[in-house]
């Protein structure tokens, strides 16, 4: 009895709190929605959802209901954070963590950074977020923004890039445009956004067709992180899938991960004609040419001694939004080393 | 063997019947009676702290309402919505009471294998129960095996004890030594299948999750784990507190509690096994969290001595009171980040056992 009066005395602030959040973010002015994206309609307090409202995705193997559009996102990584502000909803995030570089200038909007690293749990709660996107699945830690179940059981719900889904069943493999295009579709369905997310897709598809692969047989290494021990783009992934695009071929592509550890035995071996180094605060450009210039065996390959690199920065080197620039860019950078 | 020797010399100078008699009871209950009120003002300072800028009348408003109070009625203002409910009563206060519950019991665990083996170097992880728990979270974390992790982690740290236990056994009767020897063996195979694992099928990061389990953390505590924790002290944790006496008469070496009419190896299998049950479910809500039960024992010795009656409750509420603060920095220091509570407690931990080497020197 005791508990039930308690449960009553608490639904009315609820409400009120719903309604509160509400009304913020139906007053976001509509005025910074970027050119060339519908205006999204923001769900006002006290009317109904909008039409398709509510329905279930599937995301990783997590069942996630959405009754409304969020109106309080937080994101984490770069990919998530640069998809919602492509399609326009920089109004409805409410805060940013764990960037893997800066935002592009088109996409620039204001929002509160939670944390340059994994954030814990407490602090993105802390911002009362209605929906956390993660690029990653592992984002969603205990000791990160918090497992799944534990936000979905405190009202939150969680969303990881399809494209970054791990699980058998899951794990796109290999990865393909259409993947990253389904991936826009649905963000568009979530936040109520369907006319921009088919204009952003549309606008990519268009871009991506509008690329003339590198005429030449060119084989490449995907060079992301490490010295000891190589970690690079392997055949299923996001690394792939950009080389490909560009008419590279890529040394590692029977490592079916999207990355992996390769020995430099094998880089040595496969004799990559070109090397893409991503570039990261972490472990920049120039460290990257250093550690493959002073590696006795790899120092002698044809790409190294020619100084034959193609630069990727991080954040675009993720399944994303700016997954085409990023083959455009490639494009770009072996016309000018012929 | 310094060490050894010491003990046994500090052992003896504290039961001088002249000295027992008189002082010592009461500073152990004076004790016991400031670390427990120490320990219930930490846990209510304590859930009152977090990165979440909650003012203390919230935090009061929600427990009360979590105990079917009406905060109003109290004049306790309620402005909390669901989230902020919910960081209190879901993430702080059950992590809190986990760590309260794991320390007081690693602690404990700590104390009595120090006692059992008679090595002041013992730990409650001596019978290869981290590395097989380890071992038991690594299959869940990462080849997926579908068992709820703290189970996969108590049936890990169960099965290297059980190794353990029955490697010493069938090498004569328990002895310290083949108790401690054992333990190492299996703690390297566990390792190295645990290594084995995370090398070989870690994809992206998720290698991330496992060390921060290895570390030991705190930070995926639910009422869940309080009820584990909770269970596994009053079941396994309640009869080793109380063996006290027991284990004052094992101090002397078995030949010496075997004088005292005590069935040494039947009591070494019973307590070595209840320990091992009490840390194996303590490791499998938070991880092998080290120092704990390694430092905790020497410290309360340090101020109490080394009598078992006064020293395993003593130990219970210095361990608890210790972790619930090394988690609370854990879970603040680095605001808007966490680390494993485990870095907290060897960072604590290392340099509060140099002090006591120092000591030790100067004593002997």
């Amino acid at each position: 009895m005791r508990n039930s009066a308690s449960l009553r005395s608490v639904l009315p602030l609820v409400a009120a709190a719903s309604l509160l959040l509400a009304g913020c973010g139906g007053a976001a002015p509509a005025g910074s929605v970027p050119a060339g994206s519908a205006p999204v309609g923001p769900a006002s307090a006290g009317s109904a959802p909008p039409s398709g409202f509510p329905f279930t995705v599937d995301n990783c193997g997590t069942k996630v209901t959405f009754t409304a559009p969020p109106q309080r996102a937080v994101t984490i990584k770069s990919t998530s954070t640069e998809l919602l502000l492509a399609l326009g909803l920089g109004e409805r995030m409410v805060g940013t963590a764990f960037a893997d570089g800066p935002v592009p200038e088109r996409w620039q909007h204001d929002i509160p950074v939670i944390s340059e690293q994994l954030p814990a749990q407490e602090p993105v709660l802390a911002l009362e977020p209605d929906f956390v996107y993660a690029g990653w699945e592992s984002n969603f830690s205990a000791d990160g923004a918090g497992e799944r179940e534990a936000l979905a059981k405190l009202g939150v719900n969680t969303y990881v890039s399809p494209a970054a889904c791990q699980q058998p069943g899951y794990r796109p493999a290999p990865l393909i445009f259409e993947h990253i295009f389904a991936g826009i579709r649905e963000m568009g369905r979530i936040f109520d956004a369907g006319t921009a997310a088919e204009q952003l897709v549309a606008g990519q598809r268009a871009q991506l067709d509008a690329i003339e692969p590198h005429g030449r047989e060119l084989s490449a290494l995907w060079y992301s992180s490490g010295s000891d021990t190589p970690f690079v783009g392997g055949g299923s992934g996001a690394p792939q899938l950009v080389m490909e695009a560009a008419g590279l071929t890529n040394v590692a592509a029977d490592v079916d991960q999207a990355w992996s550890p390769l020995s430099w035995e094998v880089v040595a071996e496969r004799n990559p004609d070109v090397i893409v180094l991503v570039d990261s605060s972490w472990g920049s450009t120039e460290k990257k040419i250093g550690v493959l210039e002073a590696h006795p065996v790899i120092s002698q390959l044809d790409a190294v001694k020619e100084g034959r690199y193609l630069v990727v920065p991080f954040a675009a080197s993720e399944a994303g939004v700016r997954s085409v620039e990023t083959v455009q860019s490639l494009v770009e950078q072996l016309a000018e080393l012929d | 063997m310094s060490l050894r020797e010491h003990s046994g010399q500090k052992i003896t100078t504290t039961t001088s019947p002249a000295t027992v008699a008189g002082r010592r009871p009461m500073s152990g209950v004076l004790w016991g009676a400031v670390l427990l009120i120490a320990l219930v003002a930490s846990v209510l300072i304590a859930v009152s702290i977090g990165p979440a800028n909650l003012s203390p009348l919230q935090v009061l408003a929600s427990v009360l309402r979590h105990l079917g109070l009406r905060p109003e009625s109290f004049g306790v203002p309620v402005g909390l919505t669901a989230i902020q409910d919910g960081i209190v009563w879901e993430l702080r206060l059950p992590r809190l009471l986990t760590a309260a519950l794991v320390g007081a019991g690693l602690a404990v665990s700590g104390a009595v294998m120090q006692a059992l083996t008679r090595n002041p170097l013992a730990d409650p992880y001596l019978l290869g129960l981290s590395s097989g728990a380890s071992l038991g979270a690594v299959a869940v974390l990462l080849l997926g095996a579908a068992v709820l992790l703290p189970v996969a982690a108590f049936a890990g740290a169960m099965a290297a004890m059980a190794l353990t236990l029955g490697l010493a056994s069938a090498l004569g009767v328990i002895t310290p030594t083949r108790t401690v020897l054992a333990g190492l063996a299996v703690s390297a195979l566990a390792s190295a299948l645990t290594s084995f694992i995370i090398f070989f099928s870690a994809q992206g990061d998720s290698y991330r999750e496992v060390l921060s389990w290895m570390m030991g953390s705190l930070s995926a505590a639910t009422w869940g784990s309080v009820a584990i924790a909770g269970v596994a002290f009053a079941v396994a944790g309640t009869p080793v507190l109380l063996s006290g006496r027991i284990l004052d008469g094992f101090a002397f070496g078995d030949t010496a509690a075997a004088a005292l009419g005590l069935n040494v190896s039947a009591i070494r299998w019973l307590l070595l096994g209840g320990t091992a049950v009490l840390t194996g479910a303590m490791v499998s809500v938070s991880g092998s969290i080290g120092f704990v039960g390694l430092i905790l024992p020497h410290a309360v010795r340090l101020l109490t001595g080394a009598r078992h009656r006064a020293l395993l409750p003593l130990s219970a509420l210095a361990g608890a009171l210790f972790m619930v603060w090394a988690d609370t920095l854990a879970r603040t220091l680095f605001d808007p980040r966490e680390i494993p509570v485990g870095i907290i407690t060897a960072l604590l931990g290392a340099p509060v056992f140099i002090i006591m080497l120092w000591r030790w020197r100067n004593a002997s």
